[in-house]
Parts: structure tokens; C-alpha cells; sequence
């Protein structure tokens, strides 16, 4: 791409950095010394006599190493430190991982009874979304791929404003216009989601430039953005990195490797050492952590907002996951993967369980809370969900809104206006007031 | 002044005007941009805002539609807009989208702009005109100027939009001289996006283009009076919204209708606008088919003798005119 026009602006500039003298012949002995030692004025590579091709970022053919605090039943591991906690901290976060699922099922269900067109769910990545999102600030700008409900979650957004939008009832702040699991909040901080994959990624270093430029957010705020491994091979992906550390600004990238893509299992989808391998190769720090551990993903992404924010640049931590859920209600993984599978995941090695385990032994949870809690999470759940099931639609009127900010264009008044003469002349025959009866305010909000 | 001082200018006075404009692309800043349209901004506001990207359309129209959603007001420069293809999901998903999908709480004030449309001798890759791509999405708005004070006053408008801006430039243009009012070399002159500009005016047949065919245009309008023809030349500088009610008039006035631009001809602005004329109530007026004078529906070659023949020419214009009247000398 780009041949013919770019070339005629490649003629390198003349760098700065060769002395006249070195060309002068009683400097030879100083050309020969850098001819052995710089190989480029672009490179400090260092000279090597070794004819060796690499293939790793150990250097020793290992693949990178996963972080972890955790082990299956709650204890640290050896060498392993406990990240700083407290016990309302630690319960708040098990309450929303344990609201996410309960959500999910609900809202699975209702798509299933063809109550809702779509949804995705979030079990088994419980530990990463909820984990990561208690490492971020409120403030800090997350931009989302579309499985981090438990963010929004965790900061207490409204369930409410969640069936709002999946079911596109007037009281959502979208009106109606994006698919379910599509969420966005100013107030909370939270990117309206882009169905297309991976567009998030360079945006997430255009918010983080905008951050650097904004006095009052300048050093306290990061841009957060969740991607899977399988959105990690769009070329968006690629030049987001790049540009966040080319043009550096505090991104935390969060790569969820949950082990497939639809139905591409991450294995087809590198060659490579994952995710983390590519993270040195465009400079940025990086972390592989244990997805499935609550306590790591949060170290880890304290650590790594901690570097965002000092260094004014970006982060890469890729969290292994399993993915225990359909990709979503329009996928039937047992097409593609065996149901004992995920049974044997679930039952081996299930976030939620962990993380109780460690909040049991710190004396912070008990079995009777649990049963409380479950109730109450249900309840709650199903409360906000009839609400909304039950709630009218957008007003008619908001077809024709907000496709320009500021004056509406000609044409749309002009449709606007057909509509207006066509409801007040029809207003009254069955089928139009049939069609009218669904919308909030009925179609005055045009007839006007 | 030349249309690349103009737009030059444009982006000067409204990067003085409001600190959140910023500019980037590839080789803006030290470079001074691969057509010099960003001459010197560097040195006036320095790399904060005048940045310089790697080789990515899609990464950096990406990171500019990120920082428009976060309240920054940046000038996205294509070397061409045949490279912003590569980023066309970021123009026409996200920030074309983004303000009805959050329901009207992020808007998108983002300006992507570039040379549009056939240069010289450069090849099918590189002579393509997107004002019917851009043209035909919701939520853009589309600008295609032709004159220095088109593009002073439509840029400046632009990068104050609130929405985003498509700026289709043109190379040949850029060295290009105008003549400038004082008013257009005001700090404030700003030219409304959606309005098109008569910029002769005449009786017997309307020319309607945009970009470099209204110079051939007003040139084939020249020739035209020579056989005692009045044209009039509508220069419709934006497309999208089209300024359909300009070309109505004019049409009620003339009875005759002829398109011109350097995009194909399928699908394209020429076909647009003859479509709406048909179902407006022009079509009553119209004492002759409206004809389409356009680019030759191939992909630009790149041999001289070849490509000259797969754009309109002046002499194209006053033919088909004619032929419009009905005319055979």
C-alpha cells in the first residue's frame, strides 16, 4: 500500500550524528572503531559473530511465564505475596463475581425466549473482567470489547441501566439504537462498545493522548482496553500498539485470552507465544497473568496502571481464561469443543470458587453468607429485569436524532416532516394506532 | 492565494483559536506533510500538536477518532485518501457512528482529510475520487471544495463541526491561485457545510460539479457563451448534505441538467443528484434527460495518452452541453 506517493517522501533526512572528522584520515582509527562497534546510525545493535535465528522472548525457548497468586484452593503459592486487601475490598469484588453470572443466566435465558435478539455471557471470566476492573480507578477511561459487563459491575452501574439496554427501553441512555451487550456510560467512564473487533485498540491510544492533553486528567487517568485473543489478530490491534508506543500515552492494554475466538481455538490463531510476545516488539511493558486468579489479575493490573501513569506509556498484560460460555446466543460451542470440556473447566478450575476459598480462609466469607447473598443477587437481578421487560420503547421521534450533532440536516426534517403529515392523517385507523401503541408517547413527539 | 495557503491558514487560525485542535498523519510535523499542507505548523505549535505518525491509516484515523470521543478536536491527514482505506472502518463505523449508537452523548469532531480524486500519472491506486463512498454514509458530513476561499472557509468550518468532517482535497489544486476577498482572509470566515456556491450564473443550461471540475466547468461556460449559450455553474462544494435545493432552482430556471465530476460513474454524486432531481419538482422543468459527464468506468491506467482519456475534459463539457440543447455545432 502507499508505494508510489510515500516513496517520493522517503529520502532520508541527513542525520546528524556523523562528525566531518571521521571522513578526515587521522580519524581513521575512530571510523574503524565505530565500524566495529555501531552497525547503523538507526541502531544500537550490538555485533555479533554468532550466526543465530531466535525464536522466544525468554531468550531460552521457554514460553513466557503466567503470574499467579493463587492456587486452586485459595492459598498463595510459594514465593507469591498477597496484594494489598481489605476484607470489604475483597467482598465486594466476590459479590459482583458472583453478579455477573446470575445476570448472565437471566439475560441468556430471556434471549432464548425471544425476549432480547442477542447475548453474550461472561462465565469463567469472572476473576479477569471483575479482577482487572478492581485494579483500574473509577476515573480511568475503559474501552471495551463487548464480554466486560463485570466492569460496569463492579462500578456499580446500574442493572437497571443494563436491561434498559439490552431490552433498547426508552429509559436506555442509547435509546434503543445498539444491539444488547453494547453498553456505554459517560458518568462511568465506559466507551460505547463497536461491534466491529478490535477498533477499540487504536482508539485507546487516541483517549490516552487525549488524557495527556487534559490538564485536570493528566497523570491520573488511564485508557483501559479489553480485547480477546482472537480481535488480537485484526490489523487494528497491531497499529494500536504501535501508535500507543510510538506516540506514547498511558494505555493499559488487556488482552482476554479465553482460548477461542467463536470457534477458532487460540491455538489457531498464533503461531507465536501468545499475546505477551508481541508486547516487547513494540516496546511496551508486559505480564502474563493467570486470568482464573482474582487477586492476581488485580496485582497485576495495580502494577501495570502504576507503570501506565509513571512512565506515560502503555502496558500489555495478556489473562488466560477459559472461556466456559457459548461465544454467544448466536453459538453452540459443542459444534466445536466437547461438552466435558468445559465440564472438566468448570469443575477444575472455576474463578468464582478460588477466590471464595481464599475469602473463607482469610475468615471473610461463610457458607450462610453465600446463601444469602445468591438470594439476594437473584432478586435483585429479576427485579431490574421485569422492569425493563415490561417498559416502553423509545419515542418515534428518536429515529431521527442525533445522527449530527447540532442543526438536523434538510433531509432528515424532510422525512421527519413526510412522517408528521402521515401519522396525523392515519392516526386514527387500527393499524397505525396498533403500531403507535409501542412507542413512548405514542407518536405525539411527531405528530406536533 | 494558492488553495495549499489557504488550507494551510485554516488550520493555523483554528489551531490558534482552540487548543484542542490538533493535527496528525504521516510526516506532518518535520516533514512539513508529502504535499507541504501543514508548512510550518510544527514549528508554530510544536510536537504536541502537530504529530507525526507511523505508517498506519487505520491506527492513526483510529487514534484520532479516540481522541475526538474524548473531547479533542483533531485534523486527520491522509497522504491520499486512497490510503485511507485502509481506515475506512474507523470514518465510517465508529466515527460516523458513534453519536447515535451512545444516543446522542459522544460526538465525534474529527476533520479526515486529503487529496482526493486523479492526480497525474499515478496509477489506478492512487486516482481514485471517494465522494460518492463517503457521500452515501449517515452521520458524515462530506465537503469537496474547489477554490482557496472554498477551502479556507469550509475547512475552518469543519474543524469546528461537531460532527465528522470528510475534507476531500485535491492535488492538482493545491498550487493552484485564487483570488481572496478580504472578508475570506478574516480569521472568521467560515463557509456553511451543505451549501453550494453559483459561481455563474446563466439562463440556458446548469453545470452542476465539484473539486477540479468546476474549473473545467467554468471554462466549458466560457466557451458556451462564445456560441451564445449562458451556463450556469454550480460549484456544489459540499456532498453530503447535498444542496439539492440550489440545484432545483437552478434547474426550474435553465430547464437542462449536466453533472460533472472525476469520480466513476456508477453509484456516484452525478447519479445522486439526477436521481433526486427526478423525483423532485425539477422534473417537470426538464426539457432534456439530465446527462452525467464523469470519470470512464475503469481503473485509472497509467500511460498519459490512456489516462487522459479517463477524465472529463473542458471539451467534454461544452459536447455533452450541447447535446443538452440539442445543439449540433
Amino acid at each position: 500500500m502507499a508505494v508510489v506517493c510515500k516513496l517520493r517522501s522517503i529520502i532520508p533526512e541527513v542525520p546528524n550524528l556523523s562528525p566531518p572528522s571521521m571522513f578526515r584520515p587521522t580519524a581513521f582509527s575512530t571510523l574503524r572503531r565505530g565500524f566495529a562497534t555501531q552497525l547503523l546510525p538507526t541502531s544500537k545493535s550490538p555485533i555479533s559473530p554468532s550466526l543465530s535465528f531466535f525464536n522466544s522472548v525468554t531468550g531460552d525457548d521457554t514460553q513466557i511465564p503466567t503470574y499467579r497468586v493463587l492456587d486452586g484452593v485459595g492459598k498463595p503459592i510459594e514465593g507469591a505475596e498477597i496484594p494489598e486487601i481489605t476484607r470489604d475490598f475483597a467482598r465486594k469484588m466476590y459479590e459482583k463475581m458472583c453478579l455477573l453470572p446470575q445476570m448472565d443466566t437471566i439475560l441468556y435465558n430471556s434471549q432464548r425466549q425471544g425476549k432480547i435478539s442477542f447475548y453474550m455471557t461472561s462465565h469463567g471470566e469472572e476473576a479477569a473482567i471483575v479482577g482487572s476492573a478492581a485494579g483500574l480507578d473509577f476515573e480511568d477511561e475503559a474501552l471495551a470489547q463487548y464480554r466486560e459487563a463485570g466492569l460496569l459491575l463492579w462500578r456499580d452501574y446500574p442493572l437497571d441501566s443494563i436491561m434498559a439496554q439490552c431490552f433498547g427501553s426508552h429509559e436506555d441512555s442509547a435509546k434503543g439504537r445498539q444491539m444488547p451487550v453494547h453498553y456505554g456510560s459517560k458518568e462511568y467512564h465506559f466507551h460505547t462498545i463497536s461491534s466491529p473487533l478490535a477498533t477499540q485498540i487504536p482508539q485507546a491510544a487516541g483517549v490516552a493522548f487525549a488524557l495527556r492533553r487534559t490538564p485536570s486528567r493528566r497523570d491520573k487517568s488511564i485508557a483501559a482496553c479489553y480485547f480477546g485473543e482472537g480481535a488480537a489478530s485484526e490489523g487494528d490491534f497491531h497499529a494500536g500498539m504501535l501508535l500507543a508506543s510510538t506516540i506514547p500515552s498511558p494505555v493499559l492494554f488487556i488482552a482476554r485470552n479465553n482460548g477461542f475466538a467463536i470457534s477458532t481455538p487460540a491455538a489457531e490463531q498464533y503461531h507465536g507465544d501468545g499475546i505477551a510476545s508481541r508486547g516487547p516488539g513494540y516496546g511496551v511493558d508486559t505480564i502474563r497473568v493467570d486470568g482464573n486468579d482474582a487477586l492476581a489479575v488485580l496485582a497485576a493490573t495495580r502494577e501495570a496502571r502504576k507503570r501506565c501513569l509513571k512512565g506515560g506509556r502503555a502496558v500489555l498484560m495478556e489473562v488466560m481464561t477459559y472461556r466456559v460460555g457459548h461465544h454467544s446466543t448466536s453459538d453452540d460451542s459443542f459444534a466445536y469443543r466437547a461438552r466435558s470440556e468445559v465440564e472438566d473447566r468448570k469443575r477444575i478450575d472455576n474463578p468464582i470458587a478460588r477466590f471464595r476459598l481464599f475469602l473463607e480462609s482469610q475468615g471473610w466469607w461463610n457458607g450462610e453468607e453465600e446463601e444469602e447473598l445468591k438470594t439476594r443477587l437473584k432478586t435483585e437481578v429479576m427485579k431490574a429485569f421485569k422492569k425493563a421487560e415490561s417498559a416502553p420503547r423509545p419515542p418515534l421521534g428518536e429515529m431521527f436524532t442525533d445522527i449530527y450533532a447540532g442543526e438536523m440536516p434538510w433531509n432528515l426534517k424532510e422525512q421527519k416532516e413526510e412522517l408528521k403529515q402521515l401519522l396525523n392523517k392515519y392516526k386514527d385507523y387500527d393499524g397505525y394506532k396498533k403500531e403507535l401503541a409501542k412507542f413512548t408517547k405514542k407518536g405525539e413527539d411527531v405528530m406536533q | 492565494m494558492t488553495v495549499r495557503e489557504a488550507l494551510n491558514a485554516a488550520m493555523e487560525e483554528e489551531m490558534i483559536r482552540d487548543e484542542k485542535v490538533f493535527i496528525l498523519g504521516e510526516e506532518v510535523a518535520r516533514y512539513n506533510g508529502a504535499y507541504k499542507v501543514t508548512k510550518g505548523l510544527l514549528d508554530k505549535f510544536g510536537e504536541k500538536r502537530v504529530v507525526d505518525t507511523p505508517i498506519t491509516e487505520m491506527g492513526f484515523a483510529g487514534l484520532a477518532t479516540g481522541a475526538a470521543l474524548a473531547g479533542l478536536r483533531p485534523i486527520c491527514e491522509f497522504m491520499t485518501m486512497n490510503f485511507a482505506m485502509q481506515a475506512i472502518d474507523q470514518i465510517v463505523n465508529s466515527a460516523g457512528k458513534t453519536y447515535y449508537m451512545s444516543g446522542g452523548n459522544v460526538p465525534c469532531p474529527v476533520v479526515f482529510r486529503g487529496p482526493n480524486g486523479a492526480a497525474m500519472g499515478v496509477g489506478a491506486q492512487h486516482s481514485q475520487d471517494y465522494a460518492a463512498w463517503y457521500g452515501s454514509v449517515p452521520g458524515l458530513k462530506v465537503v469537496s471544495p474547489w477554490s482557496a476561499e472554498d477551502c479556507k472557509g469550509l475547512l475552518k468550518s469543519a474543524i469546528r463541526d461537531p460532527n465528522p468532517v470528510v475534507f476531500l482535497e485535491n492535488e492538482m489544486l493545491y498550487g493552484i491561485s485564487f483570488p481572496m476577498t478580504s472578508e475570506s482572509m478574516s480569521d472568521e470566515f467560515l463557509i456553511p457545510i451543505g451549501k453550494a456556491k453559483v459561481e455563474r450564473e446563466g439562463a440556458d443550461i446548469t453545470i452542476v460539479a465539484h473539486s477540479k471540475m468546476v474549473t473545467h466547468s467554468l471554462e466549458a461556460a466560457d466557451a458556451l457563451a462564445k456560441d451564445g449559450i449562458k451556463a450556469e455553474v454550480i460549484n456544489l462544494r459540499s456532498i453530503r448534505p447535498l444542496d439539492i435545493d440550489t440545484i432545483i432552482k437552478s434547474v426550474k430556471k435553465t430547464n437542462r441538467l449536466v453533472t460533472v465530476e472525476g469520480g466513476w460513474p456508477g453509484f456516484g454524486v452525478g447519479s445522486e443528484i439526477c436521481a433526486q432531481i427526478v423525483e423532485s419538482e425539477a422534473f417537470d422543468y426538464l426539457d432534456a434527460p439530465v446527462e452525467r459527464v464523469t470519470g470512464a468506468d475503469i481503473p485509472t491506467p497509467y500511460a498519459a495518452n490512456l489516462e487522459a482519456l479517463a477524465f472529463p475534459e473542458t471539451s467534454t463539457i461544452i459536447k455533452v452541453a450541447k447535446r443538452a440543447l440539442y445543439r449540433s455545432n
